[in-house]
């Protein structure tokens, strides 16, 4: 019989590394038509930062997305970048290569400043647009003052910075200090059914609300939080590496090492919370590695609520979620016969 | 007694295999369609928060994205690698004869070959291929450069190793007790500690309604990303050599192969292509440094593509953890202080362990105002697969264990999950475990909102239906 | 060495190869299309995914003599000169693909699915993505994106351009 059961589960990730530096570096050009390019020492691996890193990149520049291009990874050309892990490209290589398109802009900004009349700190960018604010029908085409930039002053407008986390290091004894800049926060709530003969579990609905700051692309942050959860699942219910008694894995395969289909995924809403960073670029935090955090405890919480057992090891395979059910059976006959005694 | 070699014969086979150096056929034109139509998201000022296709979006979709093993380069040869298949060993000796007089086999290396032949992101306990000592089955120990991937991994099998097992440890708790032999002696089995205290846990306990204990595990997953592990080097004549890698990191992997050839940084490039897939498995070097001392010792590139095995067996995995919690709360529902204690199976090498140790002791407490606290984590060495950097780095594991205490605690208090967990949640300026002041915290906003789509007041997907789900 | 003959994506290819080889490494190897991918080589993963005689298959597991005389589509046959096919158009617009190495994999198994059934359910698409892995994106996006091609095709029969 198929029992119905809800469960949740929230949870806190940090975004970089602990304590340790992390830096990223970033080198902005803006092109004489207005168009820019990207120099970042980041690897895309599949989660999107290249498109991320320029539609941050865009955004400094009051340009579109399709305007930047993106040169990364390669250690002759980019400047360095600790890299694709612990969630960090968004907060990191974002703030660094805001920072590096700011410093740019800057140069454009004291080109424009005196051909509109004004001093630099009047200007705003909007639209592929140097514009004066409050006046913007006083304005020029980015493209324009980049030319001139390079033309007329002889300051290419290109922009260098770096960025790092500001951390606290931990006391030796206590564990106290800061070891993160900031952190990401989520809950996620599974519905599943329970075959209380066989033990199966099937995920039929995960609603997951995720923390990312500013989403900057929220179609990349809904792609995130899907695949961490298939993750999720993998590991709430199939996964596992296993080993023989003299320590050789038993099954280095994909026939045997069991990870979600398409036919093993729930149906998944993605909300993002709204919430905004300071320190972050636009605002913008991560979300890389917290969308497969809460996902198995939210699952194994939900076969708790189904079939009111405990599975406390990983992966709650159809054998475990069985035998713990015969288990509590066995308890409450015993409890009865204890109590009719 | 020498053996007659039958030159003629093995010249027309050597004849053969040098036969298949020679280049594929010229790549067939694919029609592309070459008009760039700009996706509207993608043209929009401002450009933050616009949903905007991805820039490789469209060479995915037409198979036109160049990964590392659909790179060729003239003259390539094919190197795999041999693994130890003994999960703890001393090396006796290496005979590679054998495999060096195949034909199409153009040049053989083992961890004697090595410069310098240790590497690691914190502790550098990782050898290229093993030379002295195997800690885990999937150690390399030989290496293998061919005119054909097929006869590369034939030679693998003319490699003869003579090994001396020594008993493997394979439990961490039998490896945290101090007494077994270090596996990387004199290094101590324990090879990360973490403690955070805050508060007075035992005072906490005392003033509780009820302390709860449990204890969770969880097991050894791997990253499985669809493109394996690969990477492709070739030399120039004034000695750079270039890494073609799936490194996630090229700025540490320049480093590691700088250190690990002992060639210096201006003379390595790292290029990282378009990656299939990391999720914390290629932050570290694997086939890197074999790849650039095949292709020195034979002057033509080499690339080395991991196996669909060897991405289990070679490259890192998630730690498997022990977890033991103790949480005292009041009746109604407020935690006054927990207790915690992680034991991290820290595979064969450290790798990413310290951070995923750090990691999974700060945050094991979960995203709860806990005033009183003692988190105790260890990582220990075991001769598995080594355990590094996983999507979550110990985060996925702690949050089972916290998460599913909650629940058993909210069960017998009678108190509605959603609800014990919204009096607990870290607020805006809460302090964390380690006394960190947080900003844009935003823990009761994703519950209340998961909460609102699930319809979890209506009794939506319980189990008996009921408005707050939960059962006295 | 055995001589292969085969028309691959609407040209005829010949090509000579060890018995042995499969399929896959003929097409990548070989004829230098490399957008079909070796993820496992036992056909587990579904990422050599290509349709033979309009049938998807593992080319992983087909010998290339196996394939010979035959007719092979491969995911550089899907788009023309002039246009996306829409599953590469949608695939695209939706977000379906991530790190993109499983992707022609799944864009050959959705073709199959669509020539066969052009307006399948949820569970049908599901069913025909089965034995195509993916780590990144949870095939939510896949699906979407999928459903939106039939729908196309629904409202304008004649948009059914590329065979």
């Amino acid at each position: 019989m198929k029992k119905r059961g809800r469960g949740i589960a929230c949870m806190w990730y940090p975004i970089g590394f602990t304590v340790a530096a992390n830096p990223s570096a970033a080198v902005v050009k803006i092109n004489e038509d207005g168009t820019a390019t990207l120099l970042t020492g980041t690897v895309e691996t599949g989660q999107g930062s290249l498109t991320i890193l320029a539609q941050i990149v865009a955004q400094e520049l009051g340009i579109a997305t399709d305007d930047v291009h993106v040169v990364s990874a390669d250690t002759d050309t980019t400047p360095m970048d600790t890299g694709a892990i612990a969630s960090r490209t968004t907060y990191v290589t974002g703030n660094a290569a805001r920072l590096a398109a700011e410093k740019a802009k800057q140069i454009l900004f004291e080109v424009a400043a005196p051909v509109l009349g004004v001093k630099p700190s009047q200007l705003e960018v909007a639209d592929h647009k140097i514009q004066v604010v409050g006046f913007p029908q006083r304005n020029m085409h980015i493209g324009d003052v980049s030319d001139r930039a390079r033309g007329v002053n002889g300051q290419p407008p290109i922009g260098s910075a770096s960025y790092n986390p500001a951390t606290v290091a931990l006391d030796a004894e206590t564990g106290q200090g800061k070891p993160f800049a900031t952190y990401v926060y989520a809950t996620q709530i599974a519905e599943v059914d329970v075959d209380d003969e066989t033990g199966e579990v099937d995920v039929l609905r995960i609603v997951a609300s995720h923390d990312c700051g500013t989403p900057i692309n929220p179609m990349l942050v809904e792609g995130q939080v899907e695949g961490g959860i298939s993750m999720g699942v993998g590991f709430a219910l199939e996964e596992e590496i296993m080993f023989d008694e003299h320590g050789r894995q038993r099954n280095p395969n994909l026939t045997n090492y069991i990870m979600p289909t398409s036919l093993d995924m729930p149906k998944i809403e993605v909300d993002i919370v709204d919430s905004y960073d300071p320190t972050g670029p636009f605002g913008a935090k991560g979300v890389g590695e917290p969308t497969c955090v809460s996902t198995a405890a939210a699952i194994l919480n939900a076969i708790h609520d189904a079939v009111g057992v405990r599975v406390t090891s990983l992966p709650a395979t159809a054998e475990k979620v069985h035998a713990a059910i015969k288990a509590k059976r066995a308890q409450e006959a015993r409890q009865i016969t204890a109590g009719a005694a | 007694m020498v053996e007659k070699k039958p030159a003629v014969i093995e010249k027309e086979a050597q004849k053969d295999a040098l036969e298949l150096l020679r280049a594929p056929a010229p790549a067939p034109l694919v029609p592309l369609p070459i008009e760039v139509l700009v996706p509207e998201a993608r043209q929009q000022t401002p450009a933050v928060r616009q949903r905007a296709t991805r820039s490789d979006a469209r060479t995915h979709g037409l198979g036109q994205t160049k990964y590392i093993d659909d790179m060729y380069l003239p003259g390539m040869l094919f190197a795999k690698i041999k693994r130890a298949g003994v999960a703890s060993a001393r090396i006796v000796s290496v005979d590679t004869k054998e495999a060096e007089a195949m034909p199409g086999v153009v040049a053989v290396i083992t961890g004697r070959d090595i410069p310098c032949n240790t590497f690691g992101p914190s502790l550098k306990d990782q050898p290229v291929l093993a030379d002295e000592r195997v800690f885990h089955a999937g150690d390399g120990v030989a290496a293998v450069a061919a005119v054909t991937e097929q006869i590369a991994t034939e030679a693998l099998e003319k490699i003869h190793v003579e090994y001396e097992p020594i008993e493997p440890v394979l439990d961490p708790l039998a490896s945290l007790k101090l007494e077994t032999p270090g596996l990387h002696a004199p290094s101590p089995n324990i090879y990360g500690h973490k403690v955070i205290k805050k508060g007075d846990v035992a005072k906490a306990f005392a003033e509780s309604y009820r302390v709860f204990e449990g204890s969770f595990r969880t097991q050894m997953v791997e990253h499985v990303p669809l493109e394996p592990h690969s990477s492709l080097a070739t030399w120039d004549p004034n000695g750079r050599v270039t890494i073609y890698s799936t490194l996630g990191r090229i700025t540490l992997g320049r480093a590691d192969i700088s250190r690990t050839l002992g060639v210096p940084m201006s003379r390595v490039r790292i290029i990282a292509t378009i990656v299939g897939g990391n999720f914390g498995g290629k932050n570290e070097i694997t086939t890197e440094p074999v790849v650039a001392l095949l292709s020195k010792k034979t002057g033509r590139p080499v690339k080395c593509t991991f196996t669909r095995p060897e991405e289990f067996m070679s490259s890192t995995t998630r730690h498997p953890l022990i977890m033991d919690y103790k949480t005292g709360v009041t009746k109604e529902g407020r935690i006054l202080g927990r207790q915690i204690r992680l034991v991290l199976d820290g595979g064969a090498y450290c790798s990413w362990s310290e951070t995923t140790l750090g990691k999974a002791c700060i945050l094991s407490a979960g995203p709860y105002k806990i005033d009183n606290l003692y988190a105790e984590a260890f990582v220990v060495y075991t001769n598995k697969t080594m355990t590094g950097a996983m999507r979550g780095f110990g985060a996925p594991q702690v949050c089972f264990a916290y998460e599913s205490q909650m629940d058993d605690m909210a069960k017998a208090l009678g108190i509605d999950p959603l609800e014990m967990r919204l009096m607990n949640a870290l607020e805006e300026g809460s302090l964390s475990p380690t006394s960190q002041k947080l900003h844009s915290v935003v823990v009761k906003e994703s519950l209340l909102q998961a909460a609102e789509r699930f319809g979890w007041k209506n009794g939506n997907g319980s189990a008996n239906g009921s408005a707050n789900g939960s059962r006295t | 060495m055995a001589e292969v003959t085969m028309t691959v994506n609407g040209e005829r290819r010949t090509a000579h190869v060890a018995p042995e080889t499969t399929l896959l490494r003929m097409l990548r190897d070989e004829l230098q299309l490399t957008g079909s991918k070796l993820g496992c080589d036992v056909g587990d993963c579904g990422a050599c995914t290509v349709m033979v005689d309009g049938k998807s298959v593992n080319s992983c597991l087909m010998l290339a003599v196996q394939a010979d005389g035959r007719e092979v589509l491969t995911i550089e046959g899907l788009a023309t000169k002039e246009q996306l096919h829409p599953l590469q158009q949608l695939f695209e617009e939706k977000g379906s693909l991530q790190c993109g190495f499983c992707g022609p994999g799944v864009l050959m198994s959705a073709k199959a699915l669509l020539d066969e059934n052009p307006d399948p359910t949820e569970p049908e698409i599901r069913d025909a993505l089965a034995g195509n892995l993916c780590r990144c994106t949870g095939y939510t996006k896949m699906i979407e994106a999928i459903q939106a091609v039939a729908q196309l095709r629904h409202e304008r029969p004649a948009a059914k351009s590329v065979a």
